[in-house]
């Protein structure tokens, strides 16, 4: 049963070490199925964002403490060595931030930090990867990858760079994506074609997304299942449907009042 | 009271060999006139121009072609005093509400500075006048002492409004003033500039590429797209039956409010 799921975190807590000690995270727990997407919603400094850099080993253990279990396929990741946690970011753990400009270095081209993100995780020549890039960038409807390849990253809109890093996904194949509020930088119309391109990764490789934002819409159109967080605790974990039509938390029905909607009456 | 006649801009270097043709320009011959107490929604898609129109129209960039009237006087062409009194009554809000205040000044001296620059106030009154534009934006007396890294984003956007509207402005330039907070926020927000809108007869020309916000909060709506004004209405609810290509873009990339009536993504 347990090794159904994609991801299983259990009792995830996470505190300050310096001066009082303050709970982020006050044991989180989370299961994703593989090809599921869980919508995690919640306002700002709930601990969305913390509790995917917790998934992803990225939280500084000198400053923190972080406690619980986080199993990826079966396997534990809490014990692992740094260079074993590299091996899996990226690879088995995709990332899609909610900046692509810091996402990327300003320094060297798209396509050089494309091609070096294949070589770390697969064995491929410079070629391979680079051919790989470009069929890759085609598949996220990319005008002209070969001249997006030679871009730095301030030449190309957020939308597209968000694109770039789901190409990368794609690429990679990763069992889980964590996209950390992957539209919020963007204006409507873009926001669509990235949550095509995730749909996409989600149907043809399988993999399963979590989903971080703060927008219902996004999580209305995208989620199977929905956390909400607040202060650091989960305080409803339901059906996307069963959220939307019977919100049993107080704060979850001030946050589905809270939308904007079309016309004067809102 | 503003008037924009046939204002051209372009970004790129014009040399001696090579004068700027009609495609290097961004804007592409807008015009447009806005009523005082009365908010024009700039509604389009990242690169339609939008921002560039709204900083010819705050006086930061000279535009190439045509001129900006505002209360019948040509905001480049006036210098000296002039200008300094003209600066006074247009304000704006941008977008990201973190670097468009200095960390280092506490809540009172960011609301105080434009207060300072342009009337004689004893140190006594000075205080007076910013508790009570906090008091206007929703914020409480106490918050004055803070600095901007003890507000939310939220918070901080409001006293940005806080910061616009303390010399009495005619016209507010708003810059995505809501795009980079949450729902809730968002919304609180609107509420907010329309009932300053209602209360101190302050017109705004209001940046978004949110159709929804837009409608919520515009007398009228301008959408552009590629450098031009495609379309002009004085009944934001008639931009669903527009034809335009640009606006049915972003009314179908509106994303649903259930589960239920999920876009087909492809």
């Amino acid at each position: 049963m347990r090794e159904t799921n994609v991801l299983e975190v259990r009792g995830l807590r996470v505190g300050l070490k310096a001066g009082e000690p303050a709970e982020l995270l006050q044991s989180v727990g989370l299961s994703l199925g593989r090809g599921r997407v869980l919508g995690i919603v919640g306002e700002s400094g709930s601990g969305k964002s913390l509790t995917c850099s917790a998934i992803l080993g990225l939280l500084d253990t000198r400053s923190m403490t972080v406690e619980g279990s986080i199993r990826l396929n079966g396997r534990e990741l809490t014990d692992l060595p740094g260079r074993a946690l590299r091996r899996i970011r990226g690879k088995e753990i995709g990332c899609i931030m909610q900046n692509p400009m810091n996402a990327f270095t300003p320094v060297y081209t798209v396509g050089s930090q494309f091609v070096e993100t294949l070589r770390t995780h697969s064995r491929l020549s410079k070629a391979q990867a680079r051919e790989q890039a470009v069929r890759s960038l085609e598949s996220v409807n990319l005008p002209e990858p070969d001249k997006i390849m030679k871009r730095y990253p301030h030449q190309l809109s957020g939308g597209m760079l968000q694109r770039v890093m789901i190409a990368i996904c794609l690429c990679l194949r990763p069992d889980l994506v964590i996209a950390d509020e992957p539209t919020t930088a963007l204006d409507a119309v873009n926001q669509l074609q990235v949550l095509r391109e995730l749909e996409r990764l989600k149907t043809e490789c399988g993999t399963s997304v979590l989903l971080v934002s703060h927008d219902l819409g996004v999580i209305a159109q995208m989620a199977d299942e929905v956390a909400v967080m607040r202060k650091g605790e989960i305080v409803e974990y339901a059906g996307v449907h069963e959220l939307f039509d019977d919100p049993k938390h107080e704060y979850t029905r001030m946050l589905l009042q809270a939308r904007p909607r079309i016309g004067k009456e809102a | 009271m503003l008037q924009v006649q046939e204002v051209g801009y372009g970004y790129g270097h014009r040399s001696w060999w090579r004068s700027r043709s009609e495609s290097d320009f961004v804007l592409k011959r807008v015009s447009f006139e806005l009523e005082s107490a009365c908010c024009l929604g700039l509604l389009g898609t990242s690169g339609a121009g939008k921002s560039t129109l709204g900083r010819v129209v705050l006086g930061l960039q000279k535009p190439h072609q045509g001129q900006v009237l505002f209360e019948g006087r040509d905001l480049y062409a006036a210098g000296g005093r002039l200008r300094k009194t003209l600066r006074r009554e247009v304000q704006v809000v941008f977008q990201d509400c973190h670097s468009s205040v200095n960390p280092l000044m506490t809540a009172d001296q960011i609301i105080g500075e434009p207060l300072r620059n342009y009337e004689r106030l004893s140190a006594r009154e000075l205080k007076r006048r910013t508790g009570e534009l906090l008091e206007q934006v929703g914020l409480s007396i106490d918050d004055g002492s803070k600095r901007p890294d003890q507000f939310s984003g939220g918070q901080l956007q409001r006293i940005n409004i806080a910061r616009a509207i303390a010399l009495r402005p005619k016209l507010i330039v708003l810059d995505e003033p809501v795009s980079s907070l949450d729902r809730m926020h968002q919304s609180l927000i609107l509420d907010l500039l329309a009932e300053l809108k209602a209360s101190l007869g302050v017109s705004y020309l209001f940046i978004t590429h949110d159709i929804q916000a837009a409608m919520t909060l515009c007398d009228r709506v301008a959408v552009m797209d590629r450098g031009e004004i495609v379309h002009l209405t004085d009944s934001p609810d008639s931009l669903r039956d527009s034809g335009q290509t640009a606006v049915r873009d972003l009314i179908e990339a509106v994303l649903p409010e259930h589960p239920a009536d999920r876009l087909t993504l492809f």
